[in-house]
């Protein structure tokens, strides 16, 4: 079944340009990633999902009821965490976490205690003393009091420290084992690549391609850049699997992807000086798929 | 009922400092009252020397000024200034205060409806007004008892009385259609200065000119203190008025505040 179902969707501001066209499903029990570079339309995608903001065109279902029409009634069970968050700046944690399950018919108190546990985060305190990271950690136990069955997070790493971070992932994937749908929205590949089953990339207000992580891990580039000793023939990398490549004098860069010890081998019998193996960043992956479009 | 609740407390605070102001206001002019009463031949010489158009700019009403009611309505067209300023300041910050304080996105993405919101926030800001007015209506009944030299009809204190609430239900109005129309509000108090000061001077230069067209372009006119002591009542026409513009504007918010896109921060 289809937790989230996006047809065509199309929101554009004025002139410039929103989203054109987006059509993805999430499937119930998946954790999904939707990666993009900023200002690719993820946010806007996601709020118009939330009934923020209304589509020009197209439309899009959650639990198989329209998200416009239907968005009191959907939103009992959506968790949301937004890339920045602000609250009420005046009110103590608890009770802004209190306001927010009022809004839920359940008792949520004790679902409050056991995330703000996991959390470390201190129930006592004024909101407008927080630091980023700890406003980031009350809106993550406030977007899962009342344990949703769909979470929407956009772009929720920022401002948490790496062990943070682990808790939150953990968190996230014990939610997902008992039975929510995840919806992450993120700049960054690696993250999404460990927690997420499948994701969309999105480029410009468009899904580029909507893959399996385990495909995209097959697609696995590495990115090369070795000094040499002595320059090079302008040749000598051009292997299968190379693309990018760039000679200039001692300095050789370029992305690979296939058989890793074919490269390795090649690399062991030049004399280098120096060598550095690294995941390419977002924009070197969407040039891949750019290319692949044209 | 949680959102009305905690709109409730979150007005709070300034509810009690405006109350504390009309009611400072009111305890100043009216304390005044008995030594203009006493010295009253004095007092008129004086202000007969004032241009006429002046007198009716600022409200002065030489023929019944020395009388408690008299006195009182003189007050209040400054009260009833005070008194706006609070409702258009509610007004206009009840539904941009979400978009400045960015928890619009906090509150919208509960399952409520965009019009529940609404509700609730004008529940409560109607709510703080009526509270206002009622503790101030019992203060300033208080003070007159106190300065009094004659009786006086405490129909005509009452209806006096609730022009400020008639007046600050028209701003309050105004200020929520103002809030949902505008994009983005930085600073509420220079909006609701400005428009209620501009209000307040079309009132002037219609009660100086003596246009009836330019009353109708004036809320505070339509609750003119003097006019209802003049006419021991309100004037059905302004009320239509006043009622009609609350409808359409408060309609109206409801309308653009449901179809208006939130914007991320």
């Amino acid at each position: 079944m289809n937790v989230i179902e996006i047809n065509h969707l199309t929101k554009t501001y004025g002139k410039s340009r929103g989203i054109t066209d987006i059509s993805f499903n999430v499937e119930e029990g998946e954790i999904f990633g939707f990666i993009g570079p900023n200002g690719a339309g993820k946010s806007t995608t996601i709020r118009t999902l939330l009934s923020l903001i209304y589509p020009t065109s197209g439309n899009a279902k959650i639990f198989g009821k329209d998200c416009i029409e239907f968005a009191p009634d959907i939103k009992k069970e959506i968790g949301y965490l937004p890339s920045e968050v602000f609250y009420y700046d005046n009110m103590k944690v608890f009770d802004l976490l209190k306001y927010s399950a009022s809004f839920y018919k359940k008792d949520c108190t004790k679902r409050i205690k056991e995330l703000a546990e996991i959390m470390d985060l201190d129930l006592t305190k004024k909101i407008d003393d927080l630091s980023l990271g700890n406003k980031k950690k009350l809106g993550i136990v406030q977007g899962l009091l009342h344990e949703p069955k769909l979470i929407i997070l956009d772009e929720p790493t920022s401002g948490l420290d790496p062990l943070m971070q682990q808790k939150f992932f953990e968190l996230l994937e014990t939610e997902n084992q008992k039975g929510a749908t995840v919806l992450f929205s993120s700049h960054i590949l690696s993250e999404v690549q460990r927690l997420c089953n499948r994701v969309a990339i999105i480029k410009e207000g468009a899904i580029v391609t909507v893959e399996k992580i385990s495909t995209l891990q097959e697609n696995n580039y590495k990115k090369f850049k070795i000094h040499t000793k002595t320059a090079l023939d302008k040749g000598y990398f051009d292997l299968p699997g190379v693309s990018q490549l760039e000679v200039k004098d001692h300095l050789v860069h370029f992305l690979f992807r296939g058989n890793l010890n074919g490269v390795l081998q090649k690399i062991a019998e030049t004399d280098i000086t120096n060598v550095w193996i690294e995941e390419p960043d977002l924009e070197e992956i969407f040039m891949h798929y750019y290319v692949k479009e044209d | 009922m949680n959102i009305f609740l905690h709109e409730l407390k979150a007005y709070r605070k300034s509810t009690i400092i405006w109350l504390l102001s009309l009611i400072a206001i009111m305890v100043l002019f009216m304390s005044l009252f008995p030594s203009f009463h006493k010295d009253a031949g004095e007092f008129t010489k004086l202000l007969e020397g004032y241009p006429e158009s002046l007198r009716k700019a600022i409200g002065l009403d030489l023929n019944n000024l020395f009388t408690i009611m008299g006195f009182y309505t003189y007050s209040l067209t400054f009260i009833v200034l005070v008194g706006a300023i609070q409702a258009m300041n509610l007004g206009t910050s009840i539904v941009s205060k979400e978009a400045r304080e960015k928890t619009a996105d906090f509150l919208l993405t509960k399952p409520v409806t965009r019009s529940t919101v609404i509700t609730a926030k004008l529940m409560a800001a109607f709510v703080s007004l009526v509270i206002t007015n009622i503790i101030y209506g019992a203060a300033a009944y208080g003070m007159a008892s106190q300065v009094k030299v004659e009786d006086y009809s405490l129909k005509m204190f009452l209806l006096l009385s609730l022009s400020i609430l008639w007046v600050q239900l028209l701003f309050l109005a105004i200020g929520i259609v103002m809030s949902v129309m505008i994009r983005k509000i930085k600073s509420v108090l220079t909006v609701s200065l400005a428009t209620v000061f501009s209000f307040y001077f079309i009132g002037m230069i219609g009660a100086t000119t003596g246009d009836a067209s330019l009353r109708y372009l004036s809320p505070f006119k339509y609750f003119d203190p003097s006019e209802i002591l003049k006419h021991s009542g309100y004037e059905l026409s302004y009320v239509i008025t006043g009622a009609v513009i609350i409808g359409i504007a408060i309609s109206a918010s409801y309308y653009v505040y449901a179809k208006k896109d939130i914007h991320a921060v």
